[in-house]
C-alpha cells in the first residue's frame, strides 16, 4: 500500500468544525452531512475540513487528544510500557499531519505537538523495529502485536514480507540437501 | 459608475461567471491582483489573468482574450482613458476598473451600464458635475425648426431669435465644459492604492487572513516608495492597516508560544528609511538611499569624507560598515537607529530622512523581511532586461517573489535591486561630473545619451 493511499483513508475520520457559513444539509453516498451553520460546531470528514479550511470558510476546532499534556503522557506511557499501547486515534500520525499543515492558527501551541507526536512516532518504530528483530532471531512461526496503527504496519510490510519470503527460501535449500545442485 | 457596496455589486455579480483580468505593470497592481486571484480560488470562479503595460497592449489583449467574457476587471491601468470608446465592446460587457491613476476620464465616471469604478469616494471629489460635462442633444430640434418652410414671416422671425438664444447658450456651455475639463485633466496623481482597496473588500467579507494584511502593506508601501503619494497619504493608510495588522497578530504578543513559528508574523516598527539596508552593508546602504545620497552628497569627495565622519561619531567602525550587516555586531545592529536619530540634525538629515513607519515580516526562522525592501526587489524584477525573456515571464517571476515559500526569488530579487540602485547613483554622478545638467527656467533637466545596460528601466525615478 501506497502512503498515500493510507493517508486517503484516514481522511475519512470526523473532525469538528465551525463553519461561517450556511448550507442544507448534504446527502453523499458515505453519510449525510451537514446542515451547517455559522458559528454551530458541526462534524464532518477531514477531507472537507480540510477543503473548507483552505477556502476560508470555516475554523477547525483540534481534536480533544491533539493537547500537549495528553501527548506527553501517552508518551511517557509509551515509553514505559513493553509492548504497545492504544493510541488516541487509529490514524493519529496522517489527521496530525494534515491539520498541521492547513490549519496551523487553529492547534494551539502547534511547534510543540509536532515534536511531541514525531517523538511518539519514533518510540513505537523502535519498538517495532526491535520485536521484528526477536522474532526472526527466535525462529517462530507468528507473533502477534496489539494496538498498532495502519501507517506503522505499512512502513514494515513491504521489507517485512519480502525479507520473510528470502529467509524461508534459504532455510528450506538448507534443509533440502547439501547435495541439490545449482541448476 | 462610482459603486459603493463593493462586494453587492462587484463581487455577487461576478459569482459563477468567467472573469478577464488586465493587471498594469507595477508592484501594487501585482499584489491587489493576487488578492483578487486568492478570493476567486476560494469561491472557484474562473479567471484569466493577462498583465498589460501600455494602451496598445491592453486593446491586444481585451481583442484576444474577450470572447464569452461579460466581466472584465481592470487592475491599475483603465481610469484615465474611455474604456468604452477605445475597446468597442459589446452591450453585455462590464468592466470593473480598480486603479489609482488620476484623473478618472468623465465617460467612465458617469457610464452606470457599462463601467464600475471601484474606488474610494473621498479620492474624487473634484470630478466635474455630470450637468457641466455631458447635455441632452437639441440640435435636431434646432434644424427641425429652421427647415420648416411654414407660415408667417415673423413666425420664422421669433423662433430663428429662439434658435439664436439657443445656440448662444450652447456656445457659452461648450466653452465653460471646455475650461472645466482642462482644469480637471490639468495634473495627473494618484489617489488610494488598489491593493488596499481590494484588501478592504476581502475584509467586509470577512475572508481575510495575515497574509493579505502583508500584500496590502507592499502594494501602500510601493506607492509611497515611488513618490506616488505624499507622506501624509501614506500615514493615513498605515495607520489604517495597522489597526488590521494588530488584529492579525495580536496572539503572539499574549503567549509567545501559542502561535507557531511558522505562521507569518507582521510588526508595526519605525524602520530606517534605508534601501536594502539589512542584506546590504551599511555603507553601501547609506550610499545609495535617496535621501542619504542627496543630503551627504556622496558624489563628491567632501561628501564621502562627511558621511565617514558621520559614521565615525555614531562610533561604528569603518570595517564593520562595508561587510554585510547580518555580519556587524549584534550590539551595534540594535543601536543603529537610535545613533542615527541622535546625529542627523549636524548633517542636515532630518527625521523624516530617516525613519518611516512602515512594517516588517518573519515567518519561519528566517531573516526580517521589510516591505521597503520586498517593493524594491519586486520592482526590480517586474523591469528585468533580459531580451529573451517576455514581459509575461518578468510578471510571473515577480509573482513568485510575492509568495512566501519562495525565499530563493527572494535573494535574486534583491540581487537586481542592488544593481538598479548602483547603476543609478552612478548615472547621477556622471551627469554631475560631465555638467550635463541644463537649467531651463522653473526645471532642471538632462538628456540621456548613453544609457548603461542595468538601467533600462521604466521606473526609475531621480530627486535632486
Amino acid at each position: 500500500m501506497d502512503p498515500a493511499e493510507v493517508e486517503f483513508l484516514a481522511e475519512k475520520e470526523n473532525i469538528s468544525i465551525v463553519p461561517n457559513f450556511a448550507l442544507e444539509q448534504i446527502y453523499m453516498i458515505g453519510g449525510d452531512l451537514g446542515p451547517f451553520n455559522p458559528g454551530l460546531p458541526t462534524s464532518v470528514p477531514l477531507w472537507m475540513a480540510c477543503s473548507l479550511k483552505q477556502r476560508q470558510k470555516c475554523r477547525i476546532v483540534a481534536p480533544e487528544w491533539m493537547d500537549v499534556e495528553k501527548l506527553s503522557d501517552k508518551k511517557q506511557e509509551e515509553v514505559d510500557s513493553k509492548f504497545f499501547t492504544p493510541m488516541p486515534s487509529r490514524h493519529y500520525l496522517e489527521v496530525s499531519q494534515l491539520l498541521l499543515q492547513c490549519a496551523t492558527d487553529d492547534i494551539p501551541r502547534a511547534d510543540e505537538v509536532k515534536t511531541l507526536i514525531k517523538d511518539i512516532w519514533d518510540v513505537r518504530m523502535a519498538k517495532l523495529r526491535s520485536s521484528i528483530d526477536i522474532f526472526v532471531k527466535s525462529d517462530a512461526t507468528h507473533a502477534k502485536l496489539n494496538h498498532l496503527t495502519l501507517m506503522e504496519i505499512n512502513t514494515v510490510r513491504p521489507f517485512l514480507t519480502s525479507a520473510l519470503n528470502l529467509l524461508h527460501d534459504l532455510r528450506s535449500n538448507l534443509t533440502a540437501g547439501g547435495f541439490a545442485s545449482q541448476d | 459608475m462610482l459603486i459603493k457596496d463593493l462586494k453587492r455589486d462587484f463581487y455577487d455579480a461576478i459569482q459563477h461567471q468567467r472573469v478577464l483580468i488586465l493587471v498594469a505593470f507595477d508592484v501594487d497592481a501585482l499584489c491587489a491582483c493576487r488578492i483578487l486571484q486568492y478570493l476567486l480560488q476560494c469561491d472557484h470562479i474562473l479567471y484569466t489573468i493577462v498583465p498589460v503595460s501600455g494602451k496598445e497592449e491592453l486593446e491586444k489583449a481585451f481583442v484576444d482574450n474577450s470572447e464569452g467574457v461579460q466581466h472584465v476587471v481592470m487592475i491599475n491601468c483603465g481610469a484615465t482613458i474611455d474604456v468604452v470608446e477605445l475597446l468597442q465592446p459589446d452591450e453585455t460587457v462590464t468592466f470593473y476598473i480598480c486603479d489609482s491613476h488620476r484623473p478618472v476620464e468623465v465617460s467612465n465616471m458617469y457610464n452606470a451600464v457599462q463601467v464600475k469604478l471601484l474606488m474610494k469616494a473621498d479620492d474624487l471629489t473634484d470630478v466635474p458635475e455630470f450637468d457641466e460635462v455631458f447635455r441632452e442633444d437639441d440640435e435636431s430640434d434646432e434644424s427641425g425648426n429652421e427647415s420648416e418652410d411654414s407660415d408667417g414671416l415673423s413666425k420664422r422671425r421669433k423662433m430663428t431669435d429662439e434658435s439664436i438664444a439657443r445656440r448662444q447658450d450652447r456656445r457659452k456651455w461648450e466653452e465653460n465644459r471646455n475650461k472645466v475639463i482642462f482644469d480637471y485633466t490639468k495634473f495627473s496623481s494618484y489617489g488610494t492604492a488598489a491593493s488596499l482597496i481590494m484588501f478592504e473588500m476581502v475584509w467586509k467579507m470577512s475572508k481575510d487572513t495575515n497574509d493579505l494584511v502583508w500584500l496590502a502593506v507592499i502594494g501602500v508601501t510601493d506607492q509611497f516608495v515611488h513618490f506616488k503619494t505624499p507622506r501624509d497619504k501614506y500615514m493615513e493608510d498605515v495607520m489604517a492597516l495597522q489597526s488590521h495588522v494588530s488584529r492579525h497578530n495580536h496572539r503572539g504578543e499574549e503567549d509567545e508560544s501559542l502561535l507557531s513559528v511558522n505562521c507569518l508574523r507582521i510588526v508595526f516598527d519605525e524602520e530606517l528609511q534605508l534601501s536594502l539596508y539589512r542584506h546590504w552593508s551599511l555603507f553601501d546602504s547609506l550610499c545609495h538611499s535617496i535621501n542619504t545620497a542627496c543630503k551627504f552628497r556622496v558624489w563628491t569627495l567632501k561628501g564621502q569624507k562627511r558621511l565617514h565622519e558621520f559614521l565615525a561619531e555614531m562610533g561604528m567602525p569603518l570595517t564593520q560598515c562595508k561587510q554585510q550587516y547580518t555580519a556587524m555586531d549584534s550590539q551595534l545592529r540594535t543601536s543603529v537607529k537610535t545613533m542615527m536619530q541622535e546625529h542627523m540634525t549636524k548633517y542636515g538629515l532630518t527625521m523624516q530622512d530617516i525613519v518611516l513607519p512602515s512594517f516588517w515580516a518573519q515567518y519561519g526562522y528566517k531573516t526580517k523581511l521589510c516591505a521597503s525592501d520586498v517593493v524594491l526587489a519586486c520592482a526590480a524584477v517586474l523591469e528585468g532586461v533580459d531580451k529573451n525573456k517576455s514581459a509575461t515571464d518578468y510578471f510571473l517571476d515577480a509573482q513568485d517573489i510575492l509568495q512566501r515559500s519562495n525565499t530563493g526569488w527572494l535573494e535574486k530579487g534583491v540581487v537586481l535591486a542592488k544593481r538598479q540602485l548602483t547603476a543609478l547613483v552612478n548615472q547621477v554622478q556622471t551627469f554631475l561630473d560631465m555638467h550635463q545638467v541644463i537649467s531651463a527656467g522653473p526645471f532642471l533637466y538632462v538628456f540621456v545619451q548613453e544609457v548603461c545596460s542595468a538601467l533600462l528601466c521604466s521606473q526609475s525615478k531621480v530627486v535632486f
